[in-house]
């Protein structure tokens, strides 16, 4: 076996994990670098539908000056039926991105899930296209004031095995409505 | 090199989920669809041949002090490679499967068979390894996501077919919720392995009778 003083051993460790992890990093910032238009247009397409799905005709401005007291409200759009609403309420794991279309009279238009980490099978039939997740995102339509689950004394139906998700959501309508009725 | 013997090992006397038991984590989530579990499987799969050929052809040059630190870093850069294609191109199963992606960098399977096969072996029977190994994952997912959908949704094949919501089998009243809930995850891993052993017996058996009738 080669003989090799300690220095140079130390060396030679540091220097081949560096080669490596510098390799790495190109390569990453290669990939990244074709992927990341991609999925910065996804994501804005994806926001785009979400408002177009709770407000009915699109938004004109995003408003900056809104009054928020529950801290949940990031983005406010307005449009000629009313407003949609980016509320981030706090999901089963993670927080929950979603839209909330309230129209003049302070009544929900509309939900939609951005975006989410809630578990897969139950809490995220709420953002899930299937009939089960239409069901429970159609029921907050017409909604207004105040909204909760059923086992809270509300009138919505929590996703079964899911109630935490349901509650987030319903934190996330309320949060939409009350910021609605600051604009008037 | 026997590649009947790796094939074997990878499907069966060495699968990765129901003999070393490696990649638990993963293997209880993400399993409640079929989408969810082909998805895994593939991409697991990709990453385990791509990090199983670097590591191999990189052995003598990584001093084995920092093989872990130099293995992970190999790893986690597929990962993250195989992470941001999903993102930007199948941005349906990067929502369907979520933080269990990033998470494929602690997946005990790739850094196992990184440490135990591609380290010691060429660069050809580790690629080998990578696609048998990554078979054998994808088949105990996908056994365990055809049960846990069926009994804890009632529906086969969600996500992927039927315009996503699987076809229904049993009517939506009945199934058992907990089944895709992490009691269900354990249970059908539980009989998923005493099924494999059980197969496996079998076939040791027969191959002993066909010694004995020599």
């Amino acid at each position: 076996m080669k003989t090799e003083s300690n220095v140079a051993y130390i060396l030679r460790l540091a220097l081949t994990l560096l080669v490596i992890t510098a390799v790495v990093a190109v390569a990453l910032a290669g990939v990244n670098s074709i992927t990341e238009p991609k999925i910065d247009q996804l994501n804005a397409e994806k926001t785009q539908q979400a408002i177009e799905a709770v407000l009915p005709g699109g938004f004109d401005t995003e408003i900056t000056d809104y009054t928020d007291d529950t801290g949940l409200v990031s983005k406010v759009y307005s449009g000629a039926n009313g407003y949609a609403f980016e509320v981030t309420p706090g999901g089963f794991d993670n927080t929950i991105t979603m839209m909330v279309g309230v129209d003049s009279d302070g009544k929900v238009l509309g939900i939609s899930i951005v975006s989410h980490t809630e578990t897969a099978g139950l809490g995220a039939v709420a953002a899930a296209s299937t009939t089960a997740g239409e069901a429970f995102r159609s029921q907050f339509v017409g909604m207004s004031g105040s909204v909760s689950v059923s086992k809270d004394g509300g009138e919505v139906d929590a996703l079964t095995g899911a109630t935490i998700t349901s509650r987030a959501v319903c934190t996330g309508v309320n949060a939409a409505l009350a910021c609605a009725a600051n604009l008037g | 090199m026997n590649f009947k013997k790796q094939f074997n090992e990878g499907l069966l006397t060495k699968n990765p989920v129901t003999v070393q038991l490696l990649g638990m984590c993963s293997t209880l989530a993400i399993t409640t669809s079929l989408f969810n579990g082909i998805g895994m499987g593939l991409a697991v799969t990709a990453i385990l041949i791509c990090s199983n050929i670097l590591i191999s052809a990189l052995r003598n040059f990584i001093p084995s002090q920092i093989r872990i630190a130099a293995y992970i870093t190999i790893i986690a850069g597929f990962v993250t490679v195989v992470d941001l294609l999903l993102k930007a191109f199948i941005p349906a199963l990067s929502e369907s499967l979520g933080v269990f992606i990033p998470l494929i960098v602690v997946n005990c399977i790739i850094l196992g068979r990184a440490e135990g096969f591609a380290s010691k072996n060429t660069v050809l029977a580790s690629a080998v390894d990578g696609i048998c190994q990554g078979i054998g994952y994808t088949i105990a997912l996908v056994i365990m996501c055809v049960v846990r959908e069926l009994l804890g949704s009632g529906t086969f094949g969600g996500g992927l077919l039927n315009n996503g919501e699987g076809i229904r089998i049993i009517p939506a009243q009945f199934p058992a919720m907990q089944m895709v809930m992490p009691v269900g995850g354990f249970l059908t891993l539980g009989f998923v392995i005493a099924g494999s052993q059980w197969l496996m017996k079998r076939l040791e058996m027969k191959n002993k009778k066909k010694e004995a009738a020599k």
